[in-house]
């Protein structure tokens, strides 16, 4: 029996029923988008299109990552015992380093993460196999779910 | 004793600010010039000039800087200050630094002297095998083999393992393992890694189940592990095991809590097109 990636999104119950309790309310845009984007992204798992799903749930990361950091600066500066600079003209690859570098005991984000996103470009995506587009994919789904999961509980008291 | 205590949380804390308002300074460096992309940032020599001047090592790859440039920041120059504490900022290439390395190795090795230094950023993608060991920077266990996940559709259709290298060997690899006992030719186990801030780190039992390979194989399908080295082993099973034993017998990068770790079974297999010996 073979995974589809609705049946998989269908097991994910963080993307289906996300609570974002973790990202400050105001300004409502940044809910607004990633909500957005979770839609999308059930949507096109629910067809089977490995690829969006890949692009979408790469830009999810990077949103929930981007609006979680900038809620928890002021618990980072107090970890460092100093001045702590986020810089979100940076990577991906840079917000998985800080959240992996200060939240590691709420999950871990590996490396591939970064690179399955970066297979929005081609040149990126031929590092990979062929087949691999659909395995990030899945993969995808559920670290985005693991995620959505702990950061949720990491907001409630 | 009670003064003595005092005095060290206040070292730590003075250290800590010391190292955050570095790292603060190391990161409006990082992917500042494409051309010249930030290798390695080295705090040294702490102990030996204290607190009046902190001295910081940046190595870049991209455009040859052919020597040691220098320059001197305050280490409050986010307020606009420009009084002491200072850092002498040291910047270099890979390339130079590694070619010292190897003709004037006394000119580098204060950086390193007395264990007095910390890295405070590294990209192992830009750096060499040597300038990661002279820093201390471990990024895999000892014995770690590299490799790809092959479907049963994927092995159905090879016809040898040359073939399947051949196909994955210009690919990423998809995880590492290492082996924890070898029972006989044909049977290993061991423990999965995967890349977690630039080092290879075992699984955890809870993380393992995002991936493809762990999914399949509970979904009744066939997996198979090609490794780089032309070794491959069909997937049996995996299996949670407690070993308080593992980090420090195999060397791993991370300590899972609990000390358990989701071992993988493995059985050698030839591709189906090659028959057995």
């Amino acid at each position: 029996m073979t995974n589809t990636l609705k049946s998989i999104c269908e097991q994910c119950v963080h993307l289906l029923n996300p609570q974002l309790d973790f990202i400050p309310e105001q300004p409502e845009r940044h809910r607004e988008i990633i909500l957005r984007d979770l839609k999308e992204l059930v949507s096109a798992a629910s067809m089977e299109q490995s690829k969006t799903v890949v692009v979408l749930a790469g830009c999810i990361f990077e949103g929930v990552l981007y609006c979680f950091i900038q809620s928890q600066l002021a618990y980072i500066m107090l970890r460092r015992g100093g001045p702590f600079t986020f810089r979100p003209e940076h990577s991906l690859r840079n917000y998985v380093e800080i959240f992996n570098r200060y939240f590691s005991n709420v999950l871990s984000i590996p490396d591939l993460l970064v690179g399955y996103r970066d297979m929005v470009h081609i040149n990126q995506e031929l590092k990979y196999s062929p087949d691999h587009c659909r395995r990030a994919a899945e993969e995808m789904l559920r670290l985005l779910d693991r995620l959505l999961e702990k950061l949720a509980e990491y907001g409630t008291p | 004793m009670a003064h003595l205590a005092q005095f060290d949380v206040g070292a730590k804390q003075q250290e800590a600010r010391i190292k955050a308002l570095l790292e603060d300074l190391t990161q409006a460096y990082i992917g500042v010039r494409p051309e010249s992309r930030l290798a390695l940032a080295v705090w040294w020599g702490a102990k030996r000039y204290g607190v009046k001047e902190q001295h910081l090592l940046y190595l870049y790859e991209g455009i040859p800087l052919n020597g040691i440039s220098s320059e001197r920041v305050p280490l409050y120059w986010k307020t606009g200050s420009q009084d002491s504490p200072f850092v002498l900022m040291e910047a270099t290439d890979v390339d130079w630094f590694s070619r010292l390395l190897t003709n004037d190795p006394h000119r580098v090795a204060q950086y390193w002297s007395n264990d007095d230094y910390e890295v405070l950023y590294f990209d192992k993608t830009l750096l060499n095998p040597d300038l990661l060991d002279k820093f201390g920077i471990m990024t895999e266990p000892p014995g770690l083999m590299k490799g790809w996940y092959v479907d049963e559709d994927k092995y159905g259709k090879s016809k040898n393992v040359a073939d399947l290298l051949c196909f994955y060997r210009s690919f990423k690899p998809y995880f590492g393992f290492v082996k924890t006992e070898e029972k006989d030719f044909e049977h290993c186990r061991g423990i999965l890694h995967l890349e977690i801030s630039q080092k290879w780190v075992p699984f955890s039992p809870e993380g393992i189940q995002s991936y493809s390979y762990f999914n399949d194989l509970q979904n009744g399908r066939r997996v198979f592990f090609l490794f780089e080295g032309g070794a491959l082993y069909e997937v049996l099973r995996f299996e949670v095991k407690t070993a308080p034993d593992y980090a420090g017998r195999f060397g791993l990068l991370r300590t899972q809590s609990d000390d358990q770790y989701p071992e993988v079974y493995l059985r050698a297999v030839r591709p189906p097109a090659q028959p057995s010996a």
